[in-house]
């Protein structure tokens, strides 16, 4: 396995094993996210990159039988510490959903949930908000004729972009992507990825696809996961250039998965 | 796919879509059914009375000479008779107009005239003789089986003397006389010269078995009054009446003989409008009043003000002539008011003021009588004809307003809805307001839903968003469970135990109400503040919870331990003598505290459910996205979860409420069913339901409270169409607006 340097990572994971009931889906992973840049998670399905996604905002705190063991350090600080804050650790790690999941509420409502429940009131500071957000999901050229509308008039790919939208009105340090594009059509799915390029200048994004030609796209790192073991890390035009594993070159040349 | 087997499957789909449509549609029909039915049974309450003429009699079945003073007839319609001047009655079969008989009254003298005759009572007829004596004759009609006649159905006329009054000396205007069921007699004369007196005669039996006879004779007081223009005498010779010239009204009581009182005088038609005629509506309270322009009101004592005294005033007022009324009376079986005037008689409701007939025929009429079961009139004509009618006049005393509106009942101070549907004697006004009824129905929901719904929704949000999966599997099927309940034993438990148990202990039910939820929050800070302590971090979560029944258990023996000391220090000792001295609420044993709790029981597990399963269905990529974003769990409810379901939550509701509108078993027995419009939480009331399973038993069929206990289902039934359509819209709309997933 290539270790790559990282020079300012964001979230580092030591030895992290997890567990459905007394199945363990993921068996001690260790890698580490590079700030303001891409990281793709690529694997067949079933290996354990989406459970791994989402112990970074510890969304599977929500299912009953789970178990994590290891260290996942954002900013050198253990997220499974018994005294992190989950509100707090889930306003800087955002997420973005495979389906994309808006609210029943207005677009301008469905932007600044996360403000609102945050405590905050101020009409001037949400007008701004959902202006900059929107902007930034390129989104808001086509919806601020109508930001009072319900959210559920828009389209699919309009639907995503709303979804990010309301992962970055919070302004958080991470977002992570599960499979956003899995429901898209091709061309919704090449405006969410021209979009992701954009992010990047301001957000670490770490990315689960099974398509790996958006991995490559998108990505400036690919790591690649099998049977809940991390096969490969590297960058993403080594990795698919010049695998260094073989299981990695299979799947990338389409042999299994 | 092979094609006979493609032909199969279609064939099928299109019997199952037949199968569904016919049973989707029988459904709808036989709902359309039921309604059609109640509301025929009902509709018959709104028909208008109809009279058809049965017989017609040319003049000429008596001489012209002689004037008929007095009609009447037998309650077969069979047979009428007449009473002439010369003193005879005939007694007439009104199918061919052949006279059956003739009776003299006073055969001894035949040169004696009639002057003037006044019926009363059933068939009583006080008879006028022109030496100025009277005699009060009754007729009476025995059917029998004629042997001598090949056993035919022939009907016996008798007339029984029922009292004799001597002459007196002076010319007299209008005399009227009584005779009641003791034996008493009572004379009013007025005179030429005003003066008016009053004869009585009382045969009592003293206790050693003789016969003891008191008389008295006086001049009644007039007080000033103008002069009088009509007199009426009630049926049992007690109370008098007399309204003068100039529109004053004038009451004596004659209660005490020899000791008459005017009770009443005063000035009752402000423009001194001559007051022509007077009657007693039957009951003897009312008193029907025509004057000279032609307008018939009735009037009864109403006590005004607290001396207790009761000053006659004008209740209702009944459709008016053209001309001066000249002879008002009154049915013998309910509270109709006939009235003459110059443009014919006319028959009018009292209570519910309702128009109901009206006679004109061509020669007029002079003489009439109605039948003592009200279904019949005979009536003379100016040009002698004798006519009589059958009367079809189904519910006289239903209109919307004695249904819906505030009616001025007999012996009420004032307008009031009032349910009451029989009484001790037959003289009385039936009472069939619904609005105490409607009133009694939504007040009892109301309670039942303010109790219910809180606790329904909480639960089910608790269960659907906080429980562990394990413990909503135990949670949700028992509250099912509570709807299966036969609510006969909900309604039984509630009056037979918990209504005595809640009067006992009625400081600690309130002081529980208190500290129940006290002690649930206090024990929650504490528990936020000590969990995060070493020893409480390894409690597994999840089943904090089993803390609460303990809590509950406390702070409900806490309550009860200091109830009574409470009661003591605060209410005096008796929190129900309290609430009725300090704030005039009465305290039902069996009131709305009872059926709150009784009906929610009923209602919860309607609520709870439908209002689970929207929270559970909402789905989970909503609840992911806002917890991602990081609002904590009782956020995401309160802003996520709760708006998706809301459409469920508010049709649970409302299906709820459609049920508690409609429960019948649990306020059978939990409440007094006492018809009162009173919103205090201290008493009970009747709700719509209740009352047609009280008393449908006891009505009579095709009676009107038989068609008003219909008519009530129809309201019920509109009442759960109106709330179910309203649900159905609401839900609808909420769907539209939250919906899609």
């Amino acid at each position: 396995m290539t270790p790559i340097k990282i020079e300012n990572p964001v979230i580092e994971v030591e030895d992290l094993r997890f567990y459905y009931g007394d199945s363990r889906a993921i068996h001690g992973v260790d890698i580490a996210f590079p700030e303001k840049q891409v990281t793709a998670l690529i694997g067949p399905s079933g290996c354990g990159k989406s459970t791994l996604l989402r112990c970074f905002n510890r969304m599977n705190d929500l299912i009953d039988i789970s178990r994590v063991e290891g260290k996942v350090l954002l900013d050198g600080q253990d997220i499974y510490d018994k005294n992190t804050d989950i509100i707090e650790l889930r306003r800087q790690v955002g997420m973005v959903f495979q389906k994309s999941n808006p609210f029943p509420k207005s677009i301008y409502e469905n932007v600044i949930y996360g403000l609102r429940i945050a405590g905050e009131k101020d009409k001037s500071f949400f007008d701004e908000r959902v202006e900059t957000s929107l902007k930034g999901a390129a989104l808001w050229d086509e919806v601020k004729d109508r930001l009072h509308d319900s959210a559920l008039g828009l389209s699919g790919g309009q639907m995503q972009r709303l979804c990010i939208a309301r992962a970055i009105a919070v302004n958080p340090k991470v977002i992570l992507m599960d499979e956003p594009c899995s429901a898209l059509d091709p061309k919704s799915t090449a405006r969410v990825e021209e979009l992701i390029g954009e992010l990047r200048e301001n957000f670490t994004i770490i990315i689960v696809t099974h398509n790996m030609q958006q991995a490559a796209r998108v990505s400036d790192n690919t790591a690649f996961l099998f049977e809940g073991n991390l096969i490969e890390y590297g960058l993403t035009e080594q990795l698919f250039v010049k695998p260094q594993n073989k299981q990695t070159e299979d799947y990338i040349t389409g042999r299994f998965g | 796919m092979k094609p006979v087997y493609l032909k199969k499957v279609k064939r099928n789909d299109r019997l199952a879509s037949w199968a569904i449509s016919i049973g989707g549609l029988a459904i709808i029909f036989c709902v359309i059914f039921i309604l059609v039915l109640i509301v025929e049974v009902s509709l018959p309450l709104f028909m208008s009375p109809t009279a058809r003429q049965i017989a017609r009699v040319e003049s000429g079945f008596v001489s012209s000479n002689v004037q008929v003073l007095a009609v009447g007839m037998d309650d077969y319609l069979e047979t009428a008779y007449t009473i002439d001047a010369g003193g005879t009655i005939r007694f007439i079969n009104l199918a061919d107009g052949r006279e059956l008989e003739q009776i003299r009254l006073r055969p001894a003298e035949a040169d004696k005239r009639l002057l003037a005759v006044e019926n009363f009572g059933r068939l009583n007829h006080v008879l006028h003789w022109d030496d100025g004596s009277l005699s009060v004759e009754q007729v009476k009609f025995s059917p029998f089986y004629d042997a001598a006649d090949n056993n035919r159905r022939s009907i016996r006329h008798t007339l029984e003397s029922r009292g004799e009054f001597p002459a007196v000396p002076q010319q007299v205007e209008q005399s009227l006389a009584r005779v009641n069921d003791e034996g008493r007699q009572t004379r009013v004369d007025l005179f030429a010269d005003g003066r008016l007196e009053v004869q009585q005669r009382e045969v009592t039996e003293n206790f050693l078995g003789e016969e003891e006879v008191t008389e008295s004779s006086e001049i009644l007081e007039l007080n000033g009054a103008g002069q009088l223009s009509a007199l009426v005498l009630n049926d049992s010779g007690t109370q008098l009446y007399a309204g003068t010239a100039t529109g004053e009204l004038l009451h004596w009581s004659l209660e005490e003989s020899g000791e008459a009182n005017l009770v009443d005088h005063l000035q009752a038609f402000a423009d001194q409008r001559r007051i022509t005629a007077l009657s007693m509506v039957f009951g003897d309270v009312s008193l029907a009043v025509g004057d000279e322009r032609g307008q018939v009101s009735t009037w009864f004592g109403v006590r005004g003000d607290s001396s207790g005294k009761r000053t006659l005033t004008r209740i209702h007022q009944l459709t008016g002539h053209a001309a001066p009324v000249d002879k008002l009376s009154h049915s013998l079986r309910d509270k109709t008011v006939l009235s003459r005037s110059g443009d014919g008689l006319h028959l009018d409701y009292m209570t519910s003021e309702r128009f109901l007939l009206g006679f004109n025929p061509p020669g007029g009429i002079s003489r009439y009588a109605l039948t003592a079961r009200g279904d019949g009139l005979v009536a003379l004509g100016e040009n002698g004809d004798l006519l009589s009618w059958r009367l079809f006049i189904p519910h006289p005393e239903i209109s919307l307003k004695t249904l819906f509106g505030k009616v001025w009942y007999e012996g009420y101070d004032q307008p009031e809805y009032v349910w009451q549907s029989s009484a001790a004697s037959d003289d009385y006004e039936p009472k069939l307001s619904l609005t105490p009824l409607i009133f009694g129905s939504l007040k009892g929901t109301f309670y039942a839903m303010l109790f219910a719904v809180p606790l329904a929704i909480f639960g089910a949000i608790y269960t659907s968003q906080f429980a562990r999966p394990k413990l909503r599997g135990m949670i949700k099927p028992a509250i099912e469970i509570m709807a299966a309940v036969p609510t006969v034993i909900i309604g039984f438990l509630a009056a037979l135990w918990l209504a005595p148990l809640i009067e006992s202990s009625l400081g600690s039910v309130f002081l529980s109400l208190v500290l129940l939820p006290a002690a649930l929050m206090l024990c929650i800070l504490l528990w936020q503040a000590a969990r995060k302590l070493e020893p409480l971090k390894q409690v597994e979560r999840g089943y904090e919870f089993l803390a609460v029944i303990p809590i509950i258990i406390g702070a409900v023996a806490l309550a009860s331990t200091l109830g009574p000391g409470l009661e003591q220090w605060l209410f005096a000792g008796d929190l129900k003598q309290w609430l009725f001295s300090e704030l005039g609420t009465r305290y039902d044993p069996r009131n709305c505290i009872i059926i709150a709790f009784a009906m929610g029981f009923a209602v919860i597990p309607i609520i709870f459910t439908i209002a689970e399963d929207s929270l559970s269905n909402v789905p989970n990529s909503l609840k992911a996205a806002s917890l991602a974003l990081g609002a904590s769990r009782w956020q995401t409810v309160w802003r996520v979860i709760l708006p998706s379901a809301s459409p469920g939550i508010f049709a649970g509701t409302m299906i709820g409420f459609g049920r508690a509108v409609g429960e019948t078993m649990i306020v059978l027995m939990a409440t007094g069913n006492t018809a009162i419009m009173d919103l205090s939480i201290f008493n009970g009331m009747r709700p719509l339901s209740a009352n047609i399973a009280v008393e449908i038993p006891e009505a009579p069929v095709d009676g009107s409270l038989y068609r008003v206990l219909f008519l009530s289902a129809v309201i019920l039934f509109i009442l759960t169409f109106i709330v179910n359509t309203v649900a159905e819209i609401v839900r609808q709309r909420l769907r539209a607006k939250y919906g899609r997933f």
